[in-house]
């Protein structure tokens, strides 16, 4: 009889038990996710893969969320800014070759990369590549490509008028004299490389390279003085339109028989202009004679990648970092596109899959093959004298001033900037 | 013996019938739990789909909020724009405009532009004239898209009258980008645009449910915005379109699908969805639950029901058995009593095959009288206590036993000897018993000697039925008598076999 009172005071507490169960507190875990993010200029190509390479990245790495920020370049560098000075800087950037210089001048703006070279695979790139994104002996950037820009020529329109593929200053002039009467211009091309495409004039016409050894001034006013005056007669000869009024889409369209821009833009700006049936090709560097070619031209790492200095998380941002430059997932979506990787792994991933050729990769190996190319001085992408340079020449071009004076203004304020 | 077996037979009865009351409890058991069962989880399923309707449709009015709160957002922006002054003032299209001071007043409004977009992933913040000419970020994504149509179409994008400005995606079936166009002046449009997957932002939630979708949708129902990017430009498919047509805000539920929609900004639907399985999958871990629980109720209640069954049933059995006993077992001499002796021996004669050999043996106490008289009925008791005891030695186990009358006896032979004669083994049995008598029961002092006059009737020779046979053996037992006593007749004989 005992055991049954227990069995039945067993069975009587059985329901018990489970209601007690069921009143135990709960706790359920939450995704935790450690949030970096990623800066980038760029068109919608990159933009799209870049969001897409980003979203694989989360994949693999389930625990580290991404968010992006990015624009066309047009604003990105005064974004750029902001955030720099305002220490709202994104985890890893994409920078350009000048800020190394405006923000790091001592290496101590970016991270150490080499302090994250247990996660990033530095063994990818030389020292010679590495040694573009060190200020002070510190690593602060990786180089992904490099760069230069380039005159890109809408052969079969050229052919139309009887045209060859321009190679000297004259050239253009004598296309625009051609092309004029259907309201054709030879080249059209953004404020930027409009500004270094003069520069070249300038240097070959002068002799003179636009900053010495010593990074100081190496123009006068005089040169200065030459590039606001081709300004002012390329569109007066309607070789080119004013960089306001240019637009991309008259690449597209066949109203432009070229463009200069960069070899990361060569498949963005012309793209569109081949599937519309166009043969296109890089030209020689424009010079006075075509023996010339190649002088006064620069080039410079494409673009950047840097870590932030100020990082929480700079582990997670190394492991992003070396995504975006060494995986295989991020050099097939990125292709060629920033031009020719530096990464040995991701070139390699190219080569197998024979995705190195098109415009992009012609002009690389222009810019490779041609000899006289000196590397840029991030002085010479100093957005500030670039805006004052489309001022002098609007200035001159509706007669508010002579280009005189607009030279002398002009190396006014470069010596002022190189001072600052 | 007879009485074993017969009380065999009826504890396996008994026996049969507690089997028969544990199955029949332990089923009912198992229906009622399993009725349970099914019933918790019916109210399981009603509530979890509930539940899930209420946080899904809960997390649609959240992510509602958070479109309305990013296209307000957004519209904010576009509307800063409104700060410079020129921005409204100025006209491109203007024929009287100064050249020069036309690029001053658009790289005005251009760095004013920049600046308010400064820190927003915008793909276009700028201004498009009649003429098509832009001022501020225009990408030459959105120029290429719309060519020359620029600004015609995106004025026909201006739906909201009020404040003439109005959002679209899908121009053309390209839905990358999202545009919002708010109309500065006649000749003027303020354009922003923007990824759609910029929208991840706004929808991203890893905490939702396993399964669940969001979408975007313009009023066409196709998707703009889509948890699963491939679904991006495609029309929201048939069996999630046919449950929110018509609706504007609502959760629909039913056995495919968990629907959840509501209606926002520029007449677009957020769409969360979830097949009905998927949260139903969760009920059927819990469907396990109960009916393990159930099993282990209905396990447990059986096997202690069966606990009581036979503990309860012990008493009653054995009380049954006891009363059986008493009803057909003579209490003083532990054998038969005369009702169930005829009743076995005629049972049996009814089976019995004409080749087969019985006996029934009837047995008198001579002077049994004189023992009662003289001891006392005690000793008489204990005497024909002592016969049934000398019966049971006598006879094996199989043969029926039984008191028919005050000191009167009778044995029904089931047994033979195959290597004897059967009317000798008959003889050998009844010359035993005979002995047994003459050699024990002598009284106390052997005054009153005690013998038995026995007489036997044989199957089938003397009779056939227990009337038959009884008759018989008690004409032989007379003659026994007849004879002196203490002595057997074998009917047929008419002689003593001594």
């Amino acid at each position: 009889m005992k055991k049954i009172r227990i069995c039945l005071l067993a069975l009587t507490m059985f329901p018990f038990l489970l209601s007690s169960c069921a009143e135990k507190q709960v706790i359920r875990a939450q995704q935790e996710q450690t949030e970096i993010t990623l800066s980038w200029w760029g068109n919608d190509d990159r933009n799209e893969y870049t969001i897409e390479a980003v979203r694989e990245f989360e994949r693999l790495h389930p625990e580290i969320k991404v968010k992006c920020s990015y624009s066309e370049w047009s604003g990105y560098e005064s974004r750029s800014r902001v955030q720099m000075v305002s220490a709202t800087e994104a985890d890893v950037m994409q920078i350009n070759f000048s800020w190394l210089s405006q923000y790091s001048p001592d290496g101590k703006g970016y991270y150490n990369i080499e302090d994250l070279s247990d996660v990033i695979d530095l063994s990818n790139f030389s020292e010679e590549m590495l040694a573009y994104g060190r200020r002070g002996g510190i690593l602060n950037a990786i180089p992904i490509a490099m760069n230069t820009e380039t005159l890109y020529i809408n052969k079969t329109l050229y052919q139309s008028y009887g045209l060859d593929v321009p190679q000297t200053w004259d050239d253009l002039f004598h296309a625009a004299a051609v092309m004029k009467k259907d309201d054709i211009y030879p080249f059209g091309a953004a404020a930027k490389s409009v500004w270094l495409y003069f520069i070249t004039y300038a240097e070959q016409v002068s002799g003179k390279p636009f900053m010495k050894d010593d990074h100081s001034i190496g123009f006068s006013a005089a040169e200065f003085q030459l590039m606001v005056e081709l300004y002012v007669r390329m569109i007066q000869e309607h070789v080119m339109p004013q960089v306001e009024y240019f637009e991309r889409i008259n690449i597209d369209n066949s109203i432009y028989g070229g463009t200069v821009a960069w070899v990361s833009d060569a498949e963005n700006y012309l793209g569109n202009a081949m599937k519309n049936g166009n043969e296109v090709v890089v030209a020689d560097y424009t010079a006075i004679t075509p023996e010339q070619t190649g002088k006064g031209w620069y080039a410079k790492p494409a673009t950047l990648y840097a870590v932030s200095v100020n990082t929480d998380h700079p582990t997670e941002a190394a492991q992003l970092l070396d995504f975006l430059l060494n995986s295989q997932e991020m050099a097939l979506l990125q292709g060629i596109e920033k031009g020719i990787p530096l990464s040995a792994s991701a070139r390699s991933w190219l080569e197998e899959e024979n995705m190195l050729n098109g415009l992009q990769y012609e002009a690389s190996l222009c810019m490779e093959q041609t000899e006289g190319l000196s590397p840029m001085y991030p002085f010479m992408e100093n957005t500030n004298m670039l805006n004052a340079f489309i001022d002098a020449c609007n200035a001159v071009l509706y007669e508010k001033q002579t280009a005189e004076d607009a030279g002398k203004e002009l190396y006014k304020m470069a010596l002022s900037g190189l001072k600052g | 013996m007879a009485d074993k077996e017969t009380e065999k037979a009826k504890m396996q009865n008994v026996s049969r019938l507690k089997l028969s009351l544990i199955t029949g409890y332990g089923l009912i058991v198992i229906a009622a739990v399993l009725f349970v069962s099914v019933i918790a989880v019916k109210k399981t399923d009603a509530v979890l789909k509930n539940q899930a309707s209420s946080m899904v449709s809960s997390l649609n009015v959240q992510m509602k909020m958070n479109m309305n709160s990013y296209l307000s957002r957004m519209e904010t922006i576009g509307t800063l724009a409104f700060a410079e002054e020129s921005s409204y003032r100025y006209d491109a299209t203007d024929p009287n405009n100064d050249e020069y001071e036309a690029l001053n007043t658009e790289k005005l409004i251009s760095d004013k532009l920049y600046s308010l977009c400064i820190m927003e992933n915008f793909v276009d913040y700028g201004i498009v004239y009649r003429n098509n000419h832009t001022v501020g970020k225009i990408s030459n994504g959105t120029a290429t898209l719309f060519n020359d149509h620029l600004f015609t179409d995106l004025s026909q994008i201006v739906s909201r009258q009020r404040t003439k400005d109005g959002w679209t995606a899908g121009y053309q079936d390209n839905f990358k980008r999202i545009y919002y166009v708010k109309q500065i002046h006649e000749n003027a449009l303020l354009v922003i645009s923007f990824y759609a997957s910029e929208l991840q932002s706004v929808f991203d939630n890893p905490e939702t449910i396993n399964g669940m979708e969001i979408r975007l949708t313009n009023q066409n129902q196709d998707i703009i915005y889509s948890s699963q990017s491939y679904e991006v430009g495609l029309p929201l498919s048939p069996e999630i379109a046919e449950r929110v047509q018509n609706q504007s805000s609502a959760t629909v539920i039913d056995n495919a699908y968990l629907v959840s929609v509501n209606t926002c900004g520029d007449d677009w639907y957020v769409i969360c969805s979830i097949p009905t399985k998927q949260i139903l999958r969760e009920k059927n871990e819990m469907q396990l639950y109960i009916l393990f629980a159930g099993l282990i109720a209905a396990v447990l209640a059986v096997a202690m029901g069966a606990i009581l069954s036979v503990k309860l049933a012990e008493p009653v059995t054995n009380i049954v058995s006891e009363l059986d006993t008493m009803a057909h077992i003579d209490q003083l001499t532990g054998i038969l009593n005369k009702r169930s002796f005829e009743e076995y021996t005629e049972n049996r004669l009814a089976h019995a095959f004409n080749f087969e050999e019985h006996a029934l043996i009837l047995i008198d106490i001579d002077n049994f009288k004189g023992v009662n008289d003289t001891l006392g009925h005690s000793y008489g008791d204990k005497v024909l206590s002592a016969v049934g005891g000398m019966m049971r030695t006598v006879f094996p186990d199989q043969d029926y036993l039984g008191r028919i009358g005050g000191d009167e006896f009778a044995v029904f032979l089931n047994t033979s000897e195959s290597d004897m004669n059967y009317e000798s083994y008959v003889s050998s049995k009844c010359e035993a018993l005979c002995e047994g008598f003459r050699n024990h029961y002598t009284g106390d002092d052997g005054k009153y000697k005690i013998s038995a006059s026995i007489g036997v009737a044989l199957f089938p020779g003397h009779g056939k039925t227990f009337k038959e046979l009884y008759k018989n053996a008690d004409q032989a037992l007379y003659a026994s008598k007849h004879r002196g006593k203490d002595t057997y007749t074998i009917f047929g004989s008419q002689e003593g076999k001594l």
